[in-house]
């Protein structure tokens, strides 16, 4: 695996005065599956379209195989890329959707028919290549698009939101399918989400941004597990992890987080932070349980059983906290009782900063 | 007076009332519209004493004798091919000028676009009538005066604002993304424009086209007023002769010849009624 495969250097872009991306230092290695994860409006679709060539580039470069590409034309950068909205020419049938692009680039008759034969068998696409896109379902017509890009075999594969207009159950099938496609092909592939999951599941590389800054990248679960700063510990994990400002005190079982209504948070021996910084403990929901034998008097304010486990909004000292519990909870809203913390997973942020310490 | 409100036939009154409120107003445009054309189509077929005599709508016999004495007079040839030459060039001559202008128009920024695309209009909202005077001066200054090329001109100027504003509303409408697909396709952008924006926009340049056609037929001003010579008439034209040359009682001519110049028209319009009514549908709905 050659590193760098796609490379952005100190990437700018402004639209006239206002700057949407500042400065983005990111590497994308060969094969690798890249998802740009972040709220809207954070700059995400900006920079795939930067490297799409739909966007000019403000300052800095982005490099694709080594090639500088800041000025090369869209078409010449050898990407594909695939939609939200699919964007399928809806005079055309599924066949010609797939064969455009090869036919502007006058590709041979044969190669063409060997491609969109060969895209059509990954995508299981065969039945319906006479078909007009308006024929065709939704998670159908996301398929053509990626039959689209597929046949042109580029050298990296840029998705933009493309399972966002499909329902609940047929985003969850096409994330598996875009995923196996990936695995198939190992081809460089840079996908922007606002979804979390999505994020989580299918990269090789998450790159989470905020506000046109990179603010993480790693493996999802490195980042999970180890979230940079209190936006990336918010962002990634649903639910959210629960985040409590206090101060690091000392008593006698070593030290604590001790918050403004006085309860007093558990910390592993080899958490950082000196006695009596301002700090922000976080807990993911799953590492807070309901238990009898806990330390943690709550009050719980609401309980939502989803079946494989159950959602658990409680009251812990002033602050509602959210827990998750793989198994089933007899306590109703309202109850009063007691949570322990796996204080191994608490996470320790520097309030002042909101860096991980 | 509750229960006489709920009553069967208030219930009826209330469930049809206003169906039929709709269908009176219709036939009543439908008779307002459609009574002059269809006495001009029966009374074609009439003897011209029989217009004036008979009571009845419908000719006592059906006679052609109208029709052949439009068709046998020595100019209708050259005034009919006047007109389709004329409305040939001026339908598709502004069209392409059109697609291209509203192409510009709907997908490029550039500086003063909406002040130039409401400049554009300025050949539709000054009244005809007050170029008539000022155009026949410059045209006689440059020569013009009795050519298809003056006609072209003023045809054209009048006709590409119009389809240009009605194709950039129908450009600008397709999402910008599938265009950007194209690009990425490697499609440059006359590409882009002949396979994706045309035939997507297509009923829209119908719409165009249709329109274009009808004024170019139905022309009648600048015509008047830049040519005076008899065998560079159009239809219009010479019909509005008729009545000085023919005598206004021949009636049966008069309509036959307004029905010989509205026929062509009406079968364009026959033909292509359903794609210009979705059109103009889509194009009201469209966000």
């Amino acid at each position: 695996m050659a590193e760098g495969y796609v490379e952005y250097r100190n990437l700018r872009k402004s639209f006239g005065g206002l700057e949407i991306l500042h400065g983005v230092d990111l590497t994308i290695p060969e094969g690798a599956f890249a998802v740009l994860v972040g709220p809207s409006g954070c700059g995400k679709s900006t920079l795939l379209r930067m490297t799409a060539g739909l966007e000019n580039v403000t300052s800095g470069e982005i490099n694709i195989a080594g090639r500088l590409v800041n000025n090369v034309h869209a078409k010449n950068r050898g990407i594909a890329m695939v939609f939200q909205s699919y964007a399928l020419y809806p005079h055309m049938s599924v066949e010609d959707n797939m064969s455009f692009g090869l036919k502007m680039r006058k590709t041979p008759l044969q190669l063409i028919t060997d491609r969109i034969k060969r895209a059509a068998s990954i995508l299981k696409l065969g039945p319906m290549l006479d078909r007009l896109p308006s024929q065709l379902s939704g998670g159908q017509r996301q398929r053509v698009a990626m039959g689209r890009a597929l046949t042109r075999e580029p050298e990296v594969f840029l998705f933009d939101e493309p399972l966002s207009n499909l329902d609940a159950k047929l985003r969850v099938e096409m994330r598996a399918e875009i995923k196996a496609l990936h695995q198939r092909l190992k081809t460089t592939t840079i996908y922007v989400t606002h979804d979390q999951i999505e994020a989580m599941t299918m990269a090789d590389i998450v790159v989470v941004m905020h506000d046109g800054r990179i603010e993480q990248v790693g493996e999802p679960l490195a980042i999970y597990d180890r979230p940079a700063n209190l936006f990336v510990a918010e962002f990634l994990g649903s639910p959210a992890m629960n985040l409590i400002p206090g101060t690091i005190a000392q008593d006698a079982d070593g030290r604590c987080v001790q918050t403004e209504a006085g309860m007093r948070l558990p910390l592993d021996s080899g958490a950082k932070g000196t006695v009596g910084q301002k700090v922000v403990y976080g807990i993911r929901p799953e590492h807070l349980q309901l238990d009898p034998a806990g330390d943690l008097p709550i009050r719980l304010t609401l309980v939502e059983p989803a079946g494989w486990e159950t959602h658990v909004h409680a009251d812990l000292g002033g602050q509602i906290v959210r827990m998750v519990s793989t198994k089933r909870v007899a306590q109703r809203a309202g109850d009063s009782t007691t949570a322990k913390i796996d204080a191994t997973r608490a996470h320790l942020f520097d309030a002042a900063t909101g860096n991980r310490l | 007076m509750r229960v006489q409100e709920s009553g069967p036939m208030a219930l009826l009154f209330q469930r049809l009332g206003p169906k039929v409120l709709i269908w009176l107003t219709l036939t009543f445009l439908v008779i307002w519209t459609a009574t002059p054309i269809i006495w001009a189509i029966l009374s074609s077929f009439k003897d011209p004493l029989e217009i004036y005599e008979s009571k009845s709508l419908l000719p006592e016999v059906w006679r052609l004798d109208a029709y052949r004495k439009v068709l046998s007079m020595p100019g209708f040839g050259t005034w009919l091919m006047n007109s389709i030459i004329v409305t040939v060039v001026a339908t598709i001559v502004p069209l392409i000028l059109a697609i291209l202008a509203a192409y510009g128009f709907a997908r490029y920024a550039f500086k003063f676009r909406h002040v130039l695309l409401l400049l554009y209009l300025i050949p539709r909202i000054i009244p005809r009538v007050s170029l008539i005077v000022p155009l026949n001066d410059l045209m006689s200054d440059l020569g013009l005066i009795n050519t298809y090329s003056v006609l072209f001109i003023t045809y054209i100027a009048s006709a590409v604002p119009l389809a240009t504003w009605i194709l950039v509303g129908f450009f600008g409408s397709i999402p910008k993304e599938i265009e950007e697909s194209a690009t990425l396709d490697g499609a440059n952008m006359w590409n882009r424009l002949r396979h994706v924006m045309l035939p997507m926009a297509w009923p829209g340049v119908v719409t165009a086209a249709v329109l274009c056609l009808r004024e170019a037929w139905n022309e009648f001003s600048f015509v008047l007023a830049l040519v005076n010579q008899t065998d560079m008439r159009t239809l219009p034209y010479q019909l509005y002769m008729l009545k000085d040359s023919m005598g206004i009682q021949d009636y049966a001519v008069y309509n036959a010849f307004t029905i010989l110049t509205v026929l062509p028209l009406l079968l364009v319009y026959l033909l292509l009624e359903r794609k210009v009514v979705d059109s103009i549908v889509s194009g009201a709905v469209k966000s």
